[in-house]
């Protein structure tokens, strides 16, 4: 279950949602991504978060049907936030779940790592010294080559 | 729909509003005044000769909130309970974007008190600055939203701050084309629509000499000289929703979005 919404999220709410009724699921693993009130600068008052809605979907269906690929997955819920958000509001929520452990941590990291890198969303960060469009990380970058080198092997 | 500050006569007149009840009422409105860089950098740093500007500006724009009966003729005094300007820099366009909220319990609208907040904010910004810059350029001074009273809550739609890119599509009125035409829908998201100034506009298919991406930026890049901006920096671009470059092909009809890298997550 995929969605992209304005309204705050309850990550506990989403995970029971997963697990109801079902008795074959052996792990959950659950991460969820907050707005911090410093990065490229401190004192980070606002974040507006912009997506290309339609597109947003597709991609994080594709990421999620990736990781089904990888892995034998049970169960994954994928909540995305847009609009505009204040330090400490959640921002993003996976939630996967496997019979066992290893595959329900790795496909969390794996969906994170192609979330940040590959679905169209882009943030603007509003500060007390002025607002702008947060750059791109080489280092998710890297840690999203991870999972290719770990198919090629 | 009519006119309510014209009476039977057609004659202007002040609306009596003691039988309408009270309710509680909010206005947003905002607008934008464009100066050079080097003006938006002063002004950011507290560097310009006549002082905080800011601070000037805002209790500018909250006095002319109060004053707005002796400006406009029909205007009811109103006891305003809050009144707030906010002030946004906004690098990529070299602008300070202004906002009033107005707000009270009463029997009509405060929407002229925020309009008129935001444009005295605005005039104060340029006297505040017009030592060093006199090309400024105040604008786009509009009525954000409306809540209270019997005629309903108004939002205005898609304007400001598109957190959902893909919905509307309007073309940039300057570069609007014959629609009817074979075209492609092209749609700048994020830090490039404001680094470049155009969120969607349509070109006609035969203005392209290649049918791909490289030559519709060629294509747009005759037309528009900001475009060149498309070959600067990472700039991504998806074909109806799917990434391509620029040897992807394009048909009629086809929706390309250009973008900057995604910081999601």
């Amino acid at each position: 279950m995929i969605r992209v919404q304005q309204e705050a999220f309850d990550a506990g709410v989403e995970q029971q949602a997963l697990l109801q009724g079902r008795s074959d699921i052996g792990a959950v693993v659950s991460f969820t991504g907050l707005v911090r009130d410093f990065n490229e600068r401190p004192e980070v008052t606002a974040l507006t978060l912009e997506h290309y809605a339609g597109m947003t979907e597709k991609a994080l269906e594709a990421i999620v049907e990736d990781a089904c690929g990888r892995w034998p997955l049970q169960g994954v819920r994928l909540i995305h936030r847009v609009g505009c958000l204040t330090p400490g509001d959640p921002i993003v929520l996976v939630v996967v779940a496997s019979a066992h452990r290893r595959a329900a941590f790795e496909a969390c990291d794996f969906i994170m790592d192609y979330l940040k890198t590959r679905a169209p969303f882009w943030k603007k960060e509003h500060t007390a010294s002025g607002n702008y469009w947060v750059a791109e990380r080489s280092s998710d970058h890297q840690d999203a080559a991870r999972w290719e080198e770990a198919c090629n092997n | 729909m009519s006119l309510t500050h014209l009476n039977a006569r057609g004659e202007a007149h002040m609306v009596d509003v003691a039988d309408k009840a009270e309710s509680r009422r909010e206005a947003v409105a905002s607008g934008r005044i464009r100066m050079h860089p080097e003006t938006l950098a002063l002004l950011a740093d507290g560097e310009l000769p006549k002082g905080d500007v800011l601070a000037t500006a805002r209790i500018a724009g909250i006095q002319a909130a109060k004053r707005t009966p002796d400006l406009i003729p029909l205007c009811h005094a109103l006891p305003l309970s809050k009144v707030a300007i906010e002030f946004r820099l906004d690098e990529p366009t070299s602008s300070v974007e202004v906002s009033a909220t107005c707000r009270l319990n009463g029997r009509t609208g405060v929407e002229m008190e925020a309009l008129t907040a935001v444009s005295v904010a605005c005039l104060t910004l340029y006297d505040m600055c017009k030592a060093v810059d006199k090309d400024m350029e105040i604008g786009e001074i509009r009525l954000e939203s409306k809540t209270g009273g019997k005629s309903g809550d108004y939002r205005r739609q898609g304007m400001s701050s598109p957190i959902v890119t893909g919905a509307s599509r309007r073309a940039d009125p300057g570069l609007a084309l014959d629609t009817a035409a074979p075209c492609i829908h092209i749609k700048c998201l994020a830090e490039l629509r404001e680094r470049l100034g155009v969120s969607d506009l349509d070109l006609p298919f035969e203005a392209l000499e290649r049918a791909d991406i490289a030559g519709l930026k060629a294509a747009l890049t005759a037309k528009d000289p900001r475009f060149a901006g498309l070959n600067e920096g990472r700039v991504l671009c998806a074909v109806n929703q799917v990434m391509g470059g620029d040897q992807t092909p394009l048909t009629d009809g086809d929706e390309v979005a250009f973008f900057p890298p995604v910081t999601g997550g």
